[in-house]
C-alpha cells in the first residue's frame, strides 16, 4: 500500500506544479514571453497570503478572495510600466529578448525587496491541517497537499472555462493566436496583454494559498518551483493550459516514483531527461500547437 | 578626409594599447587589479556568448556548462596527470566543441522560447550531474565539495602566480583575441549566414543557407571560447565550486545580462556590457554590501531593470546615436 | 563607420577604468592613520538564502567587539579598539575570494575571520595564505580547510567527520544503556558538500562500530518535496534515521515524517537546519524527541554560558546558537592572541595563535581550553548532543549526552515513542 500512497503524493505534488506553471503558459502563449519572473511573483503571492493568514488567522484558501484581486493589480502594473514599453520597442524583433531579460532583473529586484522588507527568515503559515493526514482508504497523504490537488483542479478548471465562456477569455484567446488578426477586429491588444499578465499572476496566488499551509516561506523560495514550472509548461505544451496540469503530473509522478528507486537527486536528472526527449520526439510538448510561436 | 580618419583611429588604438598595458604599473593594488581582470573575464566571456546567442540569436541559457567543461577537464588533467593548463585547456576546449555538438545536434531544431528552455533543462541536469560525481576512473571531480586546484607557487608552466599582473595579462591577450575573433565571424559568410538566420530562419533555409551546420559551427566556436574562460577562471580561482563554475545564477545569465545590455549581436557591445555590469556589481557591493540585507542586489537588479526599459537594443545603440549626430555635425 | 564606434566604446572603456582606479586611490587614503584602531574584516553570507545565518554571526561578533571595547580594548597595545569590516559573500565562492582580496589589500586589515560555508572558506582562505595574513575560521567545518598544510589558518570549529563520530559514539552508547540493539541506519542529505562530506564520515565510523547503513539517500538542496524520500524511508526501516539538511528541508523532513508515522528508534540531526531556531516554528511539535548534534547549547552546564547569552537575547531578541556562539567566543580568542602578539604584524599575530592555551573568560561558553594543533586546528572542539523535548509544555532543545555537561536534572527519551506520543 505503500505505493499507493507514493502515486497519491506524486499526483497531488505534480497538480500543484501544474498550477504554478498555468500563469507562466499563459502568459507565454498569450504574448511570447517566457516570464523569469514567475517565481518571484509567486514568492511575493506567497509572502502576502502569509502575512495576511498571520494577521487575521482566516483559513488561507479563503484568503485567495484577498490575494487574488492584489496580484492581478502588481501583474497589470508590472506589464504596463516595465514590459510593454520594451515590448513596443522591440516589436520589430523576432525574439523579444530584452523582455525576458527585464523580467529576469525583475525577479532579482522583487526577490531582494523582499529580503530587505521581510528579512531572510523561513516562516510557515501552521493551520489546523498543516500535519494531518487523510486516509483514503489503505492510502494516507497529507492533508494541506490533498486539498492542494483539489484545488489546482477546480481553479485549472474554471480558468478553462474562463478563457472559453467569457469575453475577455474569448480575446485573450484571440489576442494569443493572431494579434494582428485580433487588433483588427477591435480588441484592444495592449490592454488584453496587461490583464493576461496580470491574470497568470493572480493565478499564482491559488498557488500560493495552496502551498504556505505545508511549504515555507522565504524570498529565494520562487527558485525552488521556478525551473520545474519551466519543464511543465513546455512538456505541456506552450501555452496549453490542460497541458499545464498534465505535466505537472507527469513531474510530480516521476519525483515521487522514481525516488523509490534512485537516489532522490538522479530523479531531478531523470526529470530533465524525459523533458528533453519529448522535447526532441515533439518539439510542441504534449498539447502544443504545431505553429512557430 | 577617409585617411585622416585612419590616422586618428590609428592613434587612438595603440593610446588605449598603452593604457591597457600600463594598467599593472598604475593599479599596484591587487584587489583593484583583481575587479579589472574579473570585469576582463566577463566581457570575454559576453563576447564568447555573443557568437551563438547574438549573432545567431540563440539564446541559450546554460553556458556555464562550458566554462564548467573548461574549468573541469582542466584542472583535472593537471591534478591527476601534472599536464600544463596551456595544454589542458585546448583538450578542455576540443571536450566543450563535442559537447556543444552532442548537444546542438537535438537542439538545433527548436526555435526560440524551446531552444532557451532546453538549454535551461540541461544544465541544471548537468549541475546535478557534477555535485553528484566523486570521481570518474583515476581522476579526482569533487562532487558537490568542489574541486581544489594543485598549487605549486609561481610557475608559467602551470599557469600559477603570486602576483595578478600575469592573470591581467592574459585575460587581456585572451580578450582582444576574442574581439578579434568576433570581428572575423561577423564579417564573414559564417556572420551573414547566422544574421539571416537570425532574422527568419525559414526564409534563409529557402535561400539556400544551411541552417544546422552554421548553427553548430556558431555552438562550437562559442562553447570553445566559453571554455577557455572557464580555463581562466578555474587558474584565477583555484577552487571550483559546482554551482559557482556551473550554475544559473552565478554564470549562465550572467552572460546574457551582460551581452544584452551592452548590445546583443555587436562586436563590441558584449565588452561593454560586461565591463560595465561588472565593475556596477563590484562597486555596488563595495559601499552597499554588509549593510542593509538584500540592498546591493537590489540596486543592481533596479540598475539593469532601468538599463533595458530605457535601452533595449543594448548600451552600444547609445554610442552610435552618438555618433550619427558627432558625423551630421561634422558635415 | 565600425572603426569609430570602437573609438569610442574604447575612449569610454577608458574613462571606466581610470574613474575605477580613481575611486580605488581616493578610498585608501583615509582610515588607516588611527594608530588606536585595530582593524579585522569577517566575510559572511549576508545576502542570498543564507543571509539569516551570517546576520547572527554578524551580531554576535559586534556585541563581543564592543564589550572589548568598552573594556579598555587591546591593553599590550595601548587599548587599541578593535574595527570590524564586514563583507558580503553571497554564499558565493569568487566573491568571497574577491571580498578577501579586498578586505587584505584595500582594507588593510591585520586578520580575517568567517565565513559560515565551507564552500567559501575553502578558496578565500587559500587568498590570506598567500598574502601571509591570519585568517581565523570560526565555523566552516569541511575536513580539508585546515589539512592543506596551511600556516596563517586557524580554526575554531570541530572537523565535519569529528560530528558523524560523536553520533556514532552515542548511538553505540544509548543502545547498551537501554538495551535496544540497533543494527542499521538510514542515512538522509542534501546533496551538498556538506551532506558529502558527512557521508564520508558516516561511512568510515558506522561500520567500524558494528552498524551497516542500509539507505543512502541525497537528496537536492530546497526540495519542493521530501514525502518520496520519507516514504522511502518508511519502507527500508532502519533502525536510526540520521540526517544532515538545513533549515527548510529538515522542517519539511520532520513534518512529514511525522505525517507518515514513521517511527526508528531514534532520528539525530547533524546541526545546520536542526539547529537553526526557525526550526521549531516550522517543523511544531513533529520536532519533539528528535536529536540532535551541537557544539553549544543554551542549557549546556559550560562556564558564562547562560549570562552571555542572556546578553545576547536582551540585545537581539532571540537567544545565540553553536555558530553565534563560536563567533563570539572567536572574538575573544583573536583579543587574546592580540594581547599577547602586543602588534597586529601577520608573523607575530600568527606566533600568537600558535601559542594559544586559553583557559578564562567569556570564551570558555565555547570551550575550558581553547588551543591549536600545528595545522591550526582547534583541539577538542567539544560536542553535545541535545533533544527536542517539551518542558512545562514547551519545546526546548535539551542537552542530553555527555553526561557531564547535560542539563541538569534531564532525562533521555530513548527509543523514539513516536510522532505525538
Amino acid at each position: 500500500m505503500g505505493f499507493l500512497s507514493v502515486v497519491a503524493n506524486g499526483l497531488s505534488m505534480g497538480a500543484i506544479y501544474g498550477l504554478i506553471a498555468l500563469g507562466l503558459t499563459l502568459i507565454f502563449g498569450i504574448m511570447r514571453i517566457i516570464n523569469f519572473a514567475q517565481g518571484a511573483l509567486l514568492m511575493l503571492s506567497m509572502m502576502v497570503s502569509y502575512w495576511l493568514w498571520a494577521a487575521t488567522g482566516i483559513n488561507p484558501y479563503i484568503l485567495v478572495i484577498i490575494v487574488g484581486p492584489i496580484m492581478f493589480a502588481v501583474g497589470y502594473i508590472c506589464e504596463r510600466c516595465l514590459i510593454k514599453p520594451v515590448l513596443d520597442e522591440q516589436k520589430d524583433v523576432r525574439e523579444p529578448v530584452a523582455v525576458l531579460l527585464l523580467t529576469a532583473a525583475l525577479a532579482i529586484v522583487l526577490e531582494n525587496a523582499a529580503l530587505m522588507v521581510f528579512g531572510a527568515d523561513y516562516v510557515m503559515a501552521k493551520t489546523s491541517f498543516s500535519t494531518s493526514t487523510i486516509a483514503l482508504g489503505p492510502v494516507t497523504v497529507s492533508a494541506a497537499r490533498f486539498y492542494g490537488l483539489i484545488i489546482a483542479l477546480l481553479a485549472a478548471g474554471i480558468f478553462y472555462l474562463f478563457l472559453h465562456r467569457t469575453q475577455v477569455g474569448c480575446n485573450i484567446r484571440a489576442t494569443g493566436q493572431d494579434r494582428n488578426a485580433a487588433a483588427l477586429m477591435g480588441i484592444d491588444v495592449p490592454k488584453t496583454y496587461a490583464i493576461a499578465f496580470g491574470i497568470g499572476t493572480a493565478l499564482l496566488s491559488v498557488a500560493a494559498v495552496v502551498l504556505i499551509p505545508f511549504y515555507y516561506v522565504h524570498p529565494s523560495v520562487g527558485a525552488v518551483f521556478m525551473t520545474k514550472a519551466f519543464i511543465v509548461v513546455v512538456l505541456g505544451g506552450l501555452g496549453s493550459i490542460p497541458g499545464a496540469v498534465l505535466g505537472g503530473v507527469i513531474i510530480g509522478l516521476i519525483e515521487s516514483i522514481g525516488a523509490q528507486y534512485m537516489a532522490a537527486t538522479l530523479t531531478a536528472m531523470l526529470v530533465y531527461l524525459v523533458f528533453l526527449l519529448v522535447l526532441f520526439v515533439k518539439p510542441t510538448g504534449i498539447f502544443g500547437s504545431p505553429y512557430d510561436w | 578626409m577617409i585617411e585622416k580618419n585612419n590616422k586618428k583611429t590609428i592613434i587612438l588604438w595603440a593610446g588605449l594599447a598603452v593604457i591597457l598595458l600600463l594598467i599593472p604599473m598604475f593599479v599596484t593594488k591587487p584587489y583593484f587589479l583583481h575587479v579589472i581582470i574579473m570585469c576582463l573575464l566577463w566581457a570575454y566571456l559576453a563576447t564568447s556568448w555573443n557568437i551563438i546567442g547574438g549573432f545567431a540569436g540563440q539564446l541559450s541559457l546554460g553556458h556555464g556548462i562550458y566554462t564548467a567543461v573548461g574549468a573541469y577537464v582542466t584542472v583535472m588533467l593537471f591534478n591527476t596527470l601534472g599536464l600544463s593548463p596551456w595544454l589542458g585547456m585546448f583538450i578542455a576546449g576540443a571536450v566543450a566543441v563535442l559537447i556543444s555538438l552532442v548537444i546542438g545536434f537535438p537542439t538545433f531544431g527548436l526555435r526560440g522560447a524551446y531552444y532557451a528552455l532546453a538549454t535551461v533543462a540541461i544544465s541544471e541536469g548537468v549541475i546535478v550531474l557534477i555535485n553528484s560525481i566523486g570521481d570518474v576512473g583515476k581522476f579526482h571531480v569533487g562532487g558537490a565539495e568542489g574541486l581544489i586546484l594543485k598549487t605549486v607557487g609561481n610557475s608559467w608552466a602551470a599557469f600559477q602566480f603570486s602576483s595578478k599582473v600575469p592573470y591581467y595579462y592574459i585575460i587581456l591577450i585572451l580578450l582582444v583575441l576574442g574581439i578579434i575573433a568576433a570581428k572575423k565571424i561577423k564579417d564573414s559568410r559564417l556572420g551573414y549566414y547566422l544574421v539571416a538566420l537570425r532574422e527568419d530562419e525559414d526564409a534563409a533555409a529557402a535561400i539556400g543557407i544551411n541552417v544546422r551546420n552554421n548553427k553548430l559551427i556558431a555552438g562550437a566556436i562559442s562553447a570553445f571560447m566559453t571554455a577557455l574562460g572557464g580555463v581562466f577562471y578555474a587558474m584565477l580561482i583555484r577552487y571550483l565550486e559546482p554551482n559557482a563554475v556551473a550554475g544559473a545564477v552565478s554564470m549562465s545569465t550572467q552572460m546574457v545580462f551582460m551581452t544584452i545590455v551592452g548590445g546583443a549581436g555587436t562586436v563590441f557591445g558584449p565588452v561593454i556590457g560586461g565591463i560595465l555590469l561588472s565593475l556596477v556589481s563590484e562597486f555596488i557591493r563595495f559601499y552597499l554590501g554588509g549593510q542593509l540585507m538584500g540592498l546591493h542586489l537590489f540596486v543592481y537588479g533596479l540598475i539593469v531593470l532601468i538599463i533595458i526599459i530605457k535601452q533595449p537594443s543594448g548600451i552600444i545603440a547609445l554610442f552610435d546615436k552618438l555618433k550619427e549626430r558627432l558625423s551630421r555635425e561634422q558635415h | 563607420m565600425k572603426k569609430k564606434s570602437g573609438k569610442i566604446v574604447s575612449l569610454l572603456l577608458t574613462a571606466v577604468m581610470v574613474l575605477t582606479l580613481g575611486a580605488g586611490c581616493g578610498g585608501q587614503g583615509g582610515g588607516s592613520e588611527d594608530a588606536k584602531e585595530i582593524k579585522m574584516g569577517t566575510i559572511l553570507p549576508l545576502s542570498g538564502s543564507q543571509a539569516p545565518l551570517g546576520k547572527i554571526g554578524q551580531q554576535a561578533r559586534d556585541m563581543a567587539i564592543e564589550e572589548i571595547n568598552a573594556a579598555g580594548g587591546i591593553e599590550s597595545m595601548g587599548g587599541a579598539k578593535i574595527k570590524m569590516v564586514y563583507a558580503d559573500s553571497k554564499g558565493d565562492p569568487a566573491t568571497g575570494v574577491s571580498e578577501a582580496e579586498r578586505l587584505i589589500t584595500q582594507e588593510e586589515v591585520a586578520l580575517i575571520t568567517g565565513c559560515y560555508q565551507s564552500g567559501v572558506a575553502m578558496p578565500s582562505t587559500e587568498v590570506a595564505e598567500r598574502y601571509q595574513i591570519p585568517y581565523f575560521v570560526d565555523v566552516p567545518s569541511e575536513d580539508q580547510i585546515t589539512e592543506r598544510g596551511f600556516k596563517y589558518i586557524f580554526r575554531l570549529a570541530e572537523k565535519t567527520s569529528w560530528r558523524n563520530r560523536a553520533q556514532t559514539e552515542f548511538i553505540t552508547s544509548m543502545a547498551q544503556k537501554y538495551n535496544t540493539p540497533v543494527k542499521t541506519v538510514g542515512l538522509i542529505y542534501e546533496n551538498t558538500a556538506w551532506g558529502q562530506g558527512a557521508v564520508r564520515a558516516w561511512e568510515k565510523y558506522l561500520p567500524e562500530a558494528g552498524l551497516e547503513i542500509v539507505m543512502k539517500e541525497p537528496y537536492p538542496a530546497n526540495s519542493s518535496d521530501l514525502t518520496p524520500v520519507v516514504l522511502k524511508a518508511k519502507k527500508l526501516n532502519p533502525d536510526i534515521i540520521m540526517m544532515v539538511s538545513y533549515v527548510s528541508d529538515a522542517a519539511l523532513l520532520t513534518k512529514t515524517f511525522a505525517e507518515h508515522q514513521v517511527k526508528p528508534l531514534a532520528f539525530i540531526g547533524t546541526s545546520g537546519g536542526f539547529a537553526d531556531p526557525t526550526y521549531y516554528d516550522l517543523a511544531g511539535d513533529a520536532s519533539e524527541n528528535f536529536f540532535d548534534i551541537s557544539t553549544w547549547e543554551p542549557d549546556v552546564n559550560r562556564p558564562n554560558s547562560q549570562e552571555i547569552n542572556k546578553r545576547f537575547q536582551e540585545k537581539y531578541g532571540y537567544a545565540m546558537n553553536a555558530e553565534a556562539v563560536k563567533a563570539y567566543a572567536g572574538m575573544y580568542v583573536i583579543k587574546d592572541a592580540l594581547e599577547k602578539a602586543g602588534s597586529t604584524e601577520p608573523d607575530k599575530l600568527r606566533e600568537a595563535f600558535v601559542a594559544t592555551d586559553l583557559q578564562s573568560g567569556p570564551a570558555q561558553m565555547y570551550a575550558s581550553q581553547t588551543k591549536f594543533d600545528e595545522t591550526g586546528q582547534m583541539i577538542n572542539a567539544p560536542l553535545v548532543i541535545c533533544q527536542y523535548q517539551k518542558v512545562n509544555g514547551k519545546m526546548e532543545r535539551v542537552t542530553v549526552w555527555p553526561e557531564k555537561e547535560a542539563r541538569v536534572g534531564s532525562q533521555i527519551v530513548w527509543p523514539y515513542p513516536g510522532a505525538g506520543n
